[in-house]
């Protein structure tokens, strides 16, 4: 018999919710100190239900509840922070992180450094989105113990150089390479180094941050694709088009 | 338990009802048995044909008997909007309370790429062939205010955008007769986003 664990006010965030029974939430939780659990809302479908509605995604609440074994109960909750105002167009990015930790997390194994770097991310959406994505990437792996090696070289240990193209060796770290051949993962030193720094100020250190970045969480997320990848990739098709229809109409 | 195979089973099908647990759905059973048969069997002939012929409308895909729901063939629409709702149930409810004379698309859920519901998954390809059709003028997108409806609401709007057509958000903010020291901080802050000139 497991023993019973109380939480109080822990800062957490709702990753994602199922109907459960015929008026209750069942709350895929992302919690600081405690990790991820599931929580059950009792009646938090209700139509009668003070917390109707406001159990939402996003939104940086304090969470209360009573655990027993693997489920545990909602006891009470409060909002934390103004929650984030996210146009649409960042949902998506939004639910990839959720889709990311959910895939990559296990249950009941706290990282307050994941969880701080999710509040980060959340917040830069709005602002400086492929760099937030990215920056968000390399902190779970490092947190979960598989961190990219980049500013030194995996088989010398000599200092990434700016304008020099390495391979990049998943698992192990960036090679010196001079003269590239057709496959394998080749990036120029300043992306290594705009990664390391957490800069990722061009657009040149996005694309090759984003590569390196797909390639390593590929290793971890095994052969099922990623949802929120597929879906982003068909909206961005509807929003090149749209873009383009509204130039034209600029224009004219 | 009364020992009766057919009671039993009786009781345990109407437990597929939401909300009815075993002892709802025993008064249930016995309710109909003791006293009233005639009801009981207008109910089992009225479900069973339910559960035979109503299907999804051809067009806006809400639960109808006919091939063509009645909204859809209804000559006094307005062919130029189209209101995209989640559920069947939303329609009814935009019907009796507002003046809407457009046509409808029910999507039968909201984008959820969590579980693996993307613009496949909702049908959204049949959407798409309609917009393309050329006879909308407006989209309006009456998904829930929740994250998952606001993240439809953007796919849809890039979809029709792509096809050069309106796409309108319904409003979202403080309800009627409501008071603003009770209301939630989420809803607040989006009334106060949305406000308007008066």
């Amino acid at each position: 018999m497991s023993k019973r664990c109380l939480a109080v006010l822990e800062p957490a965030y709702i990753l994602h919710h199922y109907p459960y029974r015929d008026s209750s939430l069942l709350l895929e939780v992302f919690s600081r100190h405690h990790g991820r659990l599931g929580l059950v809302a009792r009646g938090a479908r209700s139509a009668r239900s003070r917390w109707r509605g406001q159990l939402q995604g996003f939104t940086p609440l304090l969470l209360s509840w009573s655990l027993r074994g693997e489920l545990g109960t909602l006891t009470g909750f409060d909002t934390r922070d103004r929650a984030v105002a996210f146009a649409g167009r960042h949902l998506l990015s939004a639910y990839y992180l959720n889709e990311l930790i959910l895939r990559l997390l296990a249950r009941h194994d706290p990282h307050p450094g994941i969880f701080d770097a999710y509040e980060q991310a959340l917040r830069e959406l709005a602002g400086r989105e492929e760099p937030a994505l990215r920056i968000f990437e390399k902190c779970l792996l490092r947190e979960l113990g598989y961190g990219l090696l980049l500013d030194r070289t995996a088989d010398s240990g000599l200092p990434v150089e700016p304008d020099v193209m390495y391979e990049y060796h998943l698992e192990r770290g960036p090679v010196r390479c001079d003269n590239p051949a057709a496959a394998g993962l080749y990036l120029r030193g300043s992306s290594l180094l705009s990664l390391h720094e957490e800069a990722l100020a061009d657009p040149q250190a996005n694309r090759d941050a984003k590569r390196l970045l797909r390639a390593a969480l590929s290793i971890y997320l095994g052969s099922r694709p990623l949802k929120t990848r597929e879906v982003s990739r068909r909206l961005a098709t509807f929003t090149a088009v749209g873009r383009e229809a509204q130039e034209r109409h600029d224009m004219s | 338990m009364s020992g009766s195979r057919l009671i039993g089973q009786l009781i345990e099908a109407l437990r597929s009802l939401p909300g009815v647990g075993p002892k709802s759905a025993q008064r249930m059973a016995y309710h109909l048995l003791e006293r009233n048969r005639e009801g009981g069997r207008h109910l089992a002939a009225v479900l069973q044909q339910a559960m035979e012929h109503v299907g999804h409308c051809r067009d806006c895909r809400t639960l109808s008997e006919e091939a063509l729901c009645a909204l859809c063939a209804s000559d006094r629409r307005d062919r130029g909007q189209l209101c995209v709702v989640e559920t069947p149930a939303d329609v009814l409810a935009l019907e009796q309370s507002t003046g809407y004379q457009g046509l409808y698309f029910v999507l039968m859920g909201h984008l959820s790429p969590l579980d693996g519901i993307g613009p496949e998954e909702l049908g959204l390809d049949s959407l798409e062939a309609r917009l393309q059709a050329g006879q909308i003028r407006e989209v309006i997108l009456a998904t829930n205010p929740t994250v998952e409806g606001e993240a439809t609401a953007h796919y849809i709007g890039e979809m029709a955008r792509a096809h050069g057509i309106r796409a309108t958000r319904i409003a979202h903010g403080v309800p009627m007769g409501g008071e603003l020291e009770y209301i939630d901080g989420n809803t607040l802050s989006h009334a106060f986003a949305g406000r308007r000139d008066v």
